[in-house]
C-alpha cells in the first residue's frame, strides 16, 4: 500500500507526474530543457485548471444568482443549461468587433489581452498542495500585491484608449477605488505575515498546519478587511461603481464589443475565483484541513474551500445593492484603514508576546483568538453605532412572512393553485 | 551564468528595457510615452530577477508600475491636452551631445575597467536579510525615509489642494463666483483641467 | 560569452543616457520627471548589479540602498507632480521653457 502511494500516480500530489517527467528528461537531456519543461508543465497545469473552471463558473454564477432572485437562470442549452457558457462564447466570437473611429488604435487592442496576464500570474504562487506550486517565491505576498497593482494600469489603458467619456470615468473610478482599497488589503496581509513570519504562500499554509489553527479564527478583523478590500478590487456588484450601468453605461469596457468584451467578463470571474483561492489560502488553511489532506487530495480541499468563499461572493452579489462612490471611499478610509492600523498594532504586540515569553502556544494562541474576536466585534459595533450613520428607522414593524412565500417551489405551488380550476 | 535561459532572459530583457526607454523619447504622445516608461520599468524589474534580487524586483513593480506611473497618468490627464505632444525644447541638440558624451564615457568605463567581479551563490531568503539589516545597520536611514515619505505626503496634498479662496487668476468671473457666499455655499470651483472626457 | 558585470553596467548606462536626454530636452514638466525616473532606475540597476557581483560587509546592503532610492523616488514624484499641477494652475502651462518667471 505504501509503495502504491507516494509514486507518480498518487492522486494526492499531482506534482509527482511533473517530477517524474523532469527527472526522466534530466537523465538524457540538457539541464535547461528539464527546467523549461517543468515550467511548461506548471503553466499548462494552471491553464488546464483555469480554462474549464472559467466555463463552469459562468454557469454557476448565473444559476446561483438566478436562484437568489427567484428565477430559473439558464436552462435551455444542454442539461440544466450547463452548455450556456459555450453558447455565449460562440455568440460573442461571431459578433462584430467595433473599434471607435476616435479610439487610440494600438492601445485599444492591448487591454483585453493584457488583462489576462495578472489574472493568470496569480495562480503561479498558489499552493495546491505541499509540493504542488509552480513557484514558491519567498516574496509571494508582495508578488500578489504587485500583480494586483498592474491590473489597474490595464484598466486605465482600456478606458483611455476607448476615447469615450464614460470609459474614462469608469477607469478613473477603478483607479481611485483600487488604490484606496489596496491599503487595507496590504495591512491585513501584513498582519498575516507578522504571525506566520513568512511571505511565501506555502509557508503561511504550513504555519497554520503547524499551529493547528486557521488564521480566520486568529485574525478575524484582518480576514474581514481582506475580504472586503478584495471584493472592492474585483469590481463586483456591491462595489461595481466602475461599471455601474445606471450611471456610466458599462465603465471602462463601454466601447468593447464581441469577444473583447467577453475577455473582460471572463477575467472578472477569474479574478473573483482567484480572490476566493487566496482567501482560502491565507485565512482558511489552504490545502490543509486538520489531517484530512492525508486521505483526500489536498488540491480538492483547496478547491472546496475556494468554492465556499466564492459562494459567499456570489451571495453578496445577488443580495446587496450597489454602493455610491462616496460611501465606498468613506467606508475604506474611515473604517477599514483605521481598523487595519489597529489590528496591526494588536498583531505586533501578540507576536512579540509569543516570541519573548515561553508560554504554551496551544493555550496562548486560542486566548489571542478570543481577544481578537472581541476586538473585532467591538470595532464593528462601534463603527456601526457611530460613524456608520443612524440605523434606518422603519415606519412600522416589518410584516414577517408566514408560511412559504418565496422561492421557486412556492411560485410553482401558487401557479398550480391558481390553475387548479382547469 | 552560462545557461541558455540566462542568456535569453538577459538579452531579451535588456532589449526590452532599452527599447522601451527609447520609446519614451520618440513617441509623439505623452500617454504612449508613459506606457513605454512602464514597459521599461517592467524590463528593469526582470533584470533584477536575473540578478536574483527578487525582493527588489517585486518592490519595483509594486512602486513604479503600480503607483508612480498611475500618478503620472493622473497628472497628465489633469494638465492641458496641448502639452501632450511630448515635444522637445530648443535644448534638444545640447542635450543630445551631452547624452552622447555621458553615455559613451560610462560605457567606456564599464567595458574597459577590469572589474574584480566575483560571483557566488545568491543570498538565500533575501527579504529576511534585507528586513533585518533595515532595522539593524540602517535603522536611522529607515526612520528618515519614513519621515521623508510622510513629509512628501503632506507636502503633495498641501500643494495640490485647491482652495476656493485663491482660485486661479486667469478666470476672474469664476473666481468671483467662488468667493460669493450663495445659498448653496461656495460655487463650483473652476476646474481648469480637461481631465474629463476626450471627445 | 558569459554575461558578467559589464553587461548590466552597459544596460544601466544606456538607460541613464536616455533618461538624461528626456530630462534635459523634453518640454512637458511631467516628461522631465519621467526622465528623472529613468535615470534613477538605471542607477538602481547598476547598484543591484554591483551588489550581485561583489562581496559587501553587510549582506545585501546594495539592495537596501536601492530600497531607499525607490522610497525617495516615490516621494520625489509625488511632490514633483503636485508642483507641476500648481505651476499649471498658476501659469496656465507646464512647458518648462515657458516657466521663465525667475529669469532675469
Amino acid at each position: 500500500m505504501t509503495a502504491l502511494l507516494a509514486a507518480w500516480y498518487d492522486l494526492r500530489d499531482l506534482s509527482g507526474i511533473s517530477r517524474e517527467i523532469t527527472e526522466w528528461v534530466q537523465g538524457w537531456g540538457p539541464e535547461w530543457l528539464a527546467s523549461a519543461l517543468s515550467g511548461l508543465i506548471g503553466s499548462l497545469a494552471i491553464l488546464a485548471v483555469v480554462g474549464p473552471t472559467l466555463l463552469l463558473l459562468i454557469w454557476v454564477e448565473r444559476k446561483l444568482i438566478a436562484r437568489i432572485q427567484v428565477r430559473y437562470g439558464p436552462n435551455r442549452v444542454g442539461p440544466r443549461g450547463l452548455f450556456q457558457p459555450v453558447a455565449d462564447a460562440i455568440k460573442l466570437i461571431l459578433k462584430e468587433e467595433l473599434v471607435p473611429r476616435a479610439a487610440d488604435k494600438w492601445l485599444f487592442f492591448l487591454p483585453p489581452v493584457l488583462v489576462f496576464i495578472p489574472a493568470l500570474l496569480v495562480w503561479g504562487v498558489l499552493p495546491f498542495g505541499p509540493n504542488m506550486q509552480v513557484a514558491d517565491l519567498n516574496v509571494g505576498v508582495l508578488y500578489l500585491l504587485a500583480i494586483s497593482g498592474t491590473n489597474v494600469l490595464v484598466i486605465f489603458i482600456a478606458g483611455w484608449a476607448s476615447n469615450n467619456k464614460y470609459a474614462l470615468f469608469g477607469a478613473m473610478r477603478v483607479i481611485a477605488m483600487t488604490i484606496s482599497y489596496e491599503v487595507p488589503v496590504v495591512l491585513s496581509l501584513l498582519a498575516v505575515v507578522f504571525f506566520t513570519g513568512s511571505m511565501s504562500l506555502n509557508g503561511i499554509v504550513q504555519w497554520q498546519q503547524q499551529e493547528d489553527l486557521i488564521l480566520l479564527l486568529l485574525l478575524p478583523l484582518a480576514a474581514l478587511t481582506f475580504f472586503i478590500g478584495g471584493t472592492a478590487e474585483l469590481n463586483r456588484t456591491p462595489m461595481d461603481i466602475a461599471e455601474a450601468e445606471s450611471e456610466i453605461v458599462a465603465g471602462y469596457h463601454t466601447e468593447y464589443s464581441g469577444m473583447r468584451f467577453g475577455l473582460f467578463y471572463a477575467v472578472e470571474l477569474l479574478n473573483a475565483f482567484a480572490l476566493s483561492a487566496l482567501m482560502a489560502t491565507f485565512f482558511l488553511g489552504g490545502w490543509w484541513l486538520w489531517g484530512l489532506e492525508e486521505w483526500v487530495p489536498s488540491w480538492l480541499i483547496l478547491l472546496a474551500k475556494t468554492s465556499m468563499v466564492y459562494f459567499v461572493l456570489i451571495w453578496l452579489r445577488g443580495t446587496l445593492p450597489r454602493l455610491r462612490i462616496d460611501q465606498l471611499m468613506s467606508f475604506c478610509w474611515k473604517f477599514l484603514v483605521p481598523a487595519g492600523l489597529l489590528f496591526i498594532v494588536v498583531a505586533a504586540v501578540e507576536r512579540t508576546v509569543l516570541l519573548e515569553t515561553d508560554w504554551d502556544r496551544t493555550v496562548a494562541l486560542p486566548v489571542m483568538a478570543v481577544i481578537n474576536a472581541a476586538i473585532t466585534l467591538a470595532v464593528v459595533v462601534l463603527y456601526a453605532r457611530t460613524a456608520g450613520g443612524p440605523l434606518a428607522r422603519l415606519p412600522h414593524a416589518p410584516i414577517m412572512a408566514r408560511g412559504r412565500v418565496g422561492g421557486l417551489r412556492a411560485a410553482r405551488e401558487l401557479a398550480e393553485a391558481a390553475g387548479g380550476g382547469d | 551564468m552560462d545557461s541558455v535561459g540566462y542568456h535569453l532572459a538577459f538579452w531579451s530583457l535588456a532589449v526590452i528595457s532599452v527599447g522601451a526607454a527609447l520609446g519614451v523619447v520618440v513617441s509623439r504622445n505623452l500617454i504612449h510615452a508613459v506606457i513605454f516608461l512602464i514597459l521599461a520599468f517592467v524590463g528593469v524589474a526582470g533584470l533584477y530577477l536575473v540578478l536574483s534580487a527578487e525582493f527588489i524586483a517585486v518592490v519595483q513593480v509594486l512602486v513604479y508600475v503600480g503607483a508612480i506611473s498611475v500618478l503620472m497618468l493622473f497628472a497628465i490627464l489633469l494638465t492641458p491636452r496641448a502639452a501632450r505632444d511630448n515635444a522637445e525644447t530648443s535644448m534638444r541638440y545640447p542635450a543630445t551631445i551631452l547624452m552622447g558624451l555621458v553615455t559613451a564615457a560610462m560605457v567606456f568605463v564599464a567595458v574597459e575597467t577590469d572589474w574584480a567581479a566575483v560571483l557566488d551563490d545568491p543570498v538565500a531568503e533575501s527579504p529576511r536579510v534585507i528586513g533585518q539589516s533595515l532595522i539593524n545597520e540602517f535603522v536611522l536611514p529607515f526612520e528618515i525615509a519614513a519621515v521623508l515619505l510622510t513629509a512628501a505626503l503632506v507636502g503633495a496634498i498641501a500643494l495640490a489642494r485647491e482652495d476656493p479662496e485663491d482660485a486661479p487668476l486667469h478666470d476672474e468671473s469664476l473666481a468671483m463666483e467662488a468667493r460669493r457666499p450663495g445659498p448653496h455655499g461656495p460655487g463650483p470651483s473652476p476646474d481648469d483641467g480637461d481631465g474629463g472626457g476626450s471627445a | 560569452m558569459t554575461i558578467g558585470l559589464e553587461h548590466f553596467l552597459v544596460v544601466g548606462a544606456l538607460i541613464f543616457g536616455i533618461g538624461l536626454y528626456v530630462a534635459l530636452a523634453k518640454r512637458n514638466a511631467i516628461a522631465v520627471l519621467m526622465g528623472v525616473e529613468l535615470m534613477l532606475n538605471a542607477v538602481n540597476l547598476t547598484l543591484v548589479a554591483f551588489g550581485r557581483f561583489t562581496v559587501t560587509d553587510v549582506a545585501l546592503s546594495t539592495q537596501v540602498f536601492v530600497m531607499f532610492i525607490i522610497a525617495t523616488a516615490a516621494a520625489e514624484v509625488a511632490v514633483g507632480l503636485a508642483l507641476a499641477m500648481v505651476v499649471y494652475r498658476n501659469r496656465d502651462t507646464i512647458s518648462v521653457d515657458r516657466i521663465n518667471l525667475m529669469r532675469w
